[in-house]
């Protein structure tokens, strides 16, 4: 029996369905069969991040209405043997499924896979009552924005309101540089504001937006800050005790030239 | 017995009851109620422009015109003439002559939904019949006809032509680029990464079995 994991924020645009993707490509690279479900139907992302929007022939709610049986509508990863994909529909809106149907989908998902992610859609409405439906643990992602603090605490109370306790943080899109010159919230800060356990901090990195636009998700390039920020989350899911990584960049231009012919020497 | 003496056909002036030839009066009775208990609420209010098919005598016509007047509240337009039926006939020919007398083999007569616009992501076209799109075709939008489709422009979204089940279904476009193509129940995806980029038409079919892309101005 495994774990439904719901990955949500309120907030669009902080990164759920980067987050999503990444974790269930780690974890699938920790040799653990995992499912993705997008929840978001009708602004379906989470397929065309991973590279498999082509394959799409059924979809959830296709599922949902009888159309298939669950097994057809699941697609297999290109990259990794035990990772699938249970994509939304697009020509279909949030209120094309209800939060009970979710609740029997992942339940029969949840007897074959080691984990179920639950790709959550932005909102608080409908769309986000049905991803969290079946969850048994939420993943709350967020940046380091007034705005994205403050609806990050609006889903949290939801989430506990609706049963998900200790709900645990991702801080995305970190810049140390910034902090550093207090141009930007710090860790500390929004801990301090959402009270919930901090799972962890992924960096911004420009590798996220290549492998977004290419269809892999960052998590397997070990040249990635933010790829091994997502490993060490998984790490965590996994029960295991990683401590933080050090995310003072000191690279430069010059400095990663230098490095890349070996004049420097790697910490 | 036959079990389809009468056929119910709509056509462009309205609803007409096609009769076979060589039923009698009996036969024809019959097969209507046969036909239309069923469906009595279906049928209720409905109006027959006439009847076709077998030349009728006046007594026939009015007699059937009773049954489906009393018994089951239509109505029916015209008078009894005789010779509805040939002259319908003669409509039909002339329609179709224009092109018949041409030596093409790949013509088809069908309904289409001529659509001027680029489809976005998230939006479905179904049509019984064929689709011609004179614009774009997005990623994530769905066109989906029981005939062929034609996308004057890009196709970039999923086409599903021949969605009965008809393999002779085609999809073309200017620029074809999908990211799935399916053919009656035959599904393909397009190669993962970017491919190869033709700028030239091309259009897919059905051979062998397989859905194959080429360019359909072989010249070009």
């Amino acid at each position: 029996m495994g774990e439904v994991i719901v990955i949500t924020s309120g907030k669009g645009g902080v990164g759920k369905t980067t987050t999503t993707a990444n974790i269930g490509a780690g974890l699938s690279m920790e040799g653990k069969s995992t499912v993705l479900v997008d929840a978001d139907i009708g602004l379906r992302n989470l397929d065309v991040v991973m590279g498999l929007e082509n394959r799409i022939v059924y979809d959830l709610v296709d599922v949902v209405e009888g159309v298939c049986r669950l097994r057809q509508a699941l697609i297999k990863d290109k990259r990794y043997p035990n990772l699938y994909l249970l994509p939304a529909a697009q020509t279909k809106d949030k209120n094309a499924v209800t939060p009970k149907q979710m609740q029997e989908l992942t339940s029969e998902l949840v007897k074959e896979f080691d984990y179920v992610i639950v790709d959550c859609p932005a909102g608080i409405e409908q769309g986000f009552k049905n991803a969290i439906a079946g969850a048994s643990k939420a993943l709350v992602v967020t940046t380091p924005e007034v705005s994205a603090v403050r609806d990050a605490d609006r889903i949290i109370g939801l989430l506990e309101a609706n049963g998900l306790k200790n709900p645990q943080l991702i801080i995305n899109r970190l810049r140390v540089d910034m902090v550093k010159r207090g141009d930007m919230m710090n860790i500390d800060d929004m801990i301090d504001i959402l009270a919930i356990e901090l799972i962890g901090v992924v960096p911004d990195d420009e590798h996220i937006i290549v492998s977004t636009n290419r269809g892999e998700p960052a998590v397997s390039n070990n040249e990635s800050m933010a790829g091994q920020a997502y490993r060490n989350i998984v790490k965590r899911i996994l029960g295991e005790d990683i401590p933080f990584m050090n995310l003072e960049s000191d690279q430069g231009f010059i400095t990663k030239l230098a490095k890349m012919f070996g004049f420097v020497k790697k910490k | 017995m036959g079990e389809n003496a009468v056929v119910f056909k709509g056509t462009k002036e309205g609803l007409y009851i096609f009769i076979k030839e060589e039923m009698n009066l009996d036969n024809i009775k019959d097969n209507l109620n046969e036909k239309i208990k069923p469906a009595k609420r279906f049928f209720e209010g409905a109006k027959i422009v006439n009847f076709k098919g077998k030349r009728l005598t006046k007594e026939e016509f009015d007699e059937l015109k009773s049954l489906v007047e009393n018994d089951y509240g239509m109505s029916v337009l015209e008078e009894y003439s005789q010779d509805t039926d040939i002259l319908s006939d003669k409509e039909e020919i002339k329609e179709s002559a224009s092109y018949e007398k041409l030596p093409y083999d790949n013509v088809i007569q069908d309904k289409v939904l001529i659509v001027r616009a680029t489809v976005r992501s998230g939006q479905l076209i179904e049509f019984a019949g064929n689709i011609v799109i004179v614009g774009d075709v997005n990623p994530g939008a769905q066109i989906k006809a029981t005939g062929s489709i034609i996308v004057m422009g890009t196709m970039r979204g999923v086409a599903h032509a021949g969605s009965n089940g008809d393999y002779g279904a085609f999809v073309s476009a200017l620029n074809l680029l999908p990211a799935q193509i399916r053919i009656g129940d035959i599904i393909t995806r397009s190669p993962d990464g970017l491919g190869i980029r033709t700028s030239v038409p091309e259009m897919a079919v059905v051979k062998r079995g397989m859905i194959l892309v080429e360019p359909y101005l072989p010249n070009r």
